[in-house]
């Protein structure tokens, strides 16, 4: 089988080692670090994603997708010198102020990334003014803002307020996200998207940099 | 009638007087409502018209229950040896004793039969077991503790993929110390052994079924056999938040008989679940409480109420509760609505 389709079936598969093995021997038969994510990786994660959407694939099998992704892109991080930067768009991401919950924000970063984004994530409890720094400095094209509880959704409406004091709200596109959240309230805060999970949050940020699917 | 003969009714599928409820308020709404009553603990649930006691023994009791006094961010190590912090109210585990796989060679677990483990459950028995129901509450059980105590959520579901017969021994070992606390609190004489083990989202199930029936099922039917032995007539009690409902008939197969907590979200369509398995288990539960108790009017409140008995209470089966804890989000008034709901739509013959 052609080892651009073994790597896309072992991401597929979620196996990291194997994933790893097949991607050096893919770059010594002389194949660029583009045409391995390209052609291989991400179609491999395209169709986890397509797997989860339609209750195929679950959570861990997501996460262990990711993590051969991850895996991959490590091993051809140091090819990347050579050429041109490989991202599709930048994507900031944290948990609002007051709320310490960060497993779901942690696999959103792990697919925006295996999806070919790179993601700064600015962890848990992080001020507005945090938020605020960071895009000042990063200049992201994303920033995703994650509330897991009810108590702490008010910050995410908060945190946009404050982007948009700070004059920065036109400069990036806002999701929001976490177990409370909706479409309402995020269009009742002015986000400009809701994602209901990690892959839908990929599905978005590319519609919203107008990427396609 | 007796609270106790009301519920033991409900959980066995007949109709008693009214519909029993069983609401548990979280440690805020606990301390508002004591406040208002001046009375805390079971008592405080009597007082509200519960009709069935709950006693917490298993490792979430830990995490729910205990060090009322704890401030926000102060942390604490169970004797399970994970580490809790208190987060916005809550104590979550934030560092895990299972750190590398090869660390469960090395782990003991607590012992399940430590003189005084059950304590609270045969003080409650000795004074409420006469007028009002006991379920001894094991939660969390096998797959919820493995992930989200013992070893980290990620961890653990990448566990269950790169290492399955580890993930079987964690489990084993759980299924083991929970079979003991079970016997023992079933030799106490508790009406009902309650096993909690979050396995749903609200979009369906956290893990394939296929996962959970490889390795949660056969341990966990292997709980529930033992329980049969030390008594036949014990009811066994499942929990699970989000939707579970593809792994409800291997739940009754292995001889769960009630059910909980019939969070309404996913495909856990409540009307299809009581028709299609009303006649083999009772359910408890069901009352939204991500959106309808905190932002829904007590007008709305009543109302949901109201379909919730329409949908699960007819011909008996029903334990009314809402869908969780009652959590610092809920206001007081809606609590007002939603009792007096249960008492004003609740009385058989259910008249809709």
């Amino acid at each position: 089988m052609d080892i651009m389709k073994q790597i896309e079936e072992n991401i597929i598969a979620g196996k990291f080692k194997e994933t790893e093995g097949l991607v050096k021997t893919a770059l010594e038969q002389g194949k660029s670090p583009n045409e391995i994510i390209t052609d291989a990786l991400s179609k491999g994660i395209d169709e986890v994603g397509r797997r989860f959407k339609c209750d195929e694939y679950f959570l861990p099998e997501v996460m262990t997708c990711a993590r051969a992704m991850s895996t991959a892109l490590a091993t051809l991080k140091p090819h990347f010198t050579t050429e041109k930067k490989t991202t599709i768009g930048t994507f900031l991401i944290g948990t609002v102020e007051g709320d310490l919950h960060d497993i779901g924000k942690n696999i959103v970063s792990m697919m925006m990334e295996a999806s070919g984004f790179t993601v700064y994530d600015l962890g848990i409890d992080v001020k507005p003014e945090v938020f605020i720094r960071e895009i000042r400095e990063k200049s992201p094209d994303l920033v995703g803002i994650s509330a897991l509880l009810t108590m702490t959704m008010p910050a995410q409406r908060d945190t946009i307020k404050a982007i948009e004091a700070a004059g920065l709200r036109d400069k990036v596109k806002i999701l929001v996200g976490g177990a409370p959240i909706d479409q309402r309230w995020a269009d009742e805060i002015g986000a400009d998207g809701y994602a209901e999970d990690a892959v839908e949050c990929v599905e978005k940020s590319k519609v919203l940099l107008g990427l396609g699917r | 009638m007796k609270p106790r003969e009301r519920f033991l009714k409900a959980i066995r599928r007949e109709e008693a007087d009214r519909v029993p409820q069983l609401v548990r308020p979280g440690k805020e709404v606990s301390q508002r409502l004591s406040g208002i009553f001046g009375v805390s603990g079971h008592e405080l649930g009597i007082r509200i018209g519960n009709d069935a006691i709950v006693c917490q023994v298993g490792i979430n009791a830990i995490m729910e229950m205990a060090k009322a006094d704890l401030k926000e961010g102060e942390t604490f190590t169970s004797e399970w040896g994970v580490v809790y912090q208190r987060q916005s109210g809550f104590d979550n585990p934030i560092e895990h004793p299972l750190k590398t796989r090869e660390d469960l060679k090395t782990y003991v677990f607590p012992d399940p039969n430590a003189p005084r483990r059950l304590d609270e459950v045969r003080e409650v028995m000795k004074k409420y077991h006469k007028r009002y129901g006991v379920i001894v509450d094991l939660s969390s059980s096998l797959f919820e503790p493995s992930m989200a105590h013992l070893r980290g959520m990620e961890n653990f579901l990448m566990d269950c993929y790169d290492d399955p017969a580890w993930a079987g021994s964690l489990l084993d070992g759980l299924a083991d110390y929970y079979s003991q606390l079970g016997t023992r609190a079933i030799e106490a004489g508790v009406d009902v052994v309650r096993i909690g083990d979050d396995i749903g989202v609200q979009t369906g199930m956290l893990i394939p079924q296929d996962l959970w029936r490889e390795l949660v099922r056969p341990r966990m039917k292997r709980m529930i056999q033992t329980f049969k032995k030390a008594n036949k007539e014990i009811v066994i009690l499942y929990h699970s938040c989000g939707d579970f409902s593809p792994v409800i008939p291997d739940l009754i197969e292995i001889g769960v008989e009630f059910l909980s907590t019939m969070q309404p979200v996913g495909k856990m369509d409540l009307a299809r679940i009581k028709k299609e398995f009303g006649d083999r288990v009772a359910f408890k539960g069901g009352l939204d409480t991500q959106q309808l108790l905190p932002n829904g009017s007590p007008q709305q409140v009543r109302e949901g109420v109201k379909d919730i008995i329409k949908t699960l209470a007819p011909g008996g089966g029903y334990v009314f509760m809402p869908a969780h804890m009652l959590y610092q989000d809920v206001p007081t008034e809606n609590i007002w609505a939603m009792l007096e709901a249960v008492k004003d739509y609740g009385r058989y013959p259910l008249k809709f």
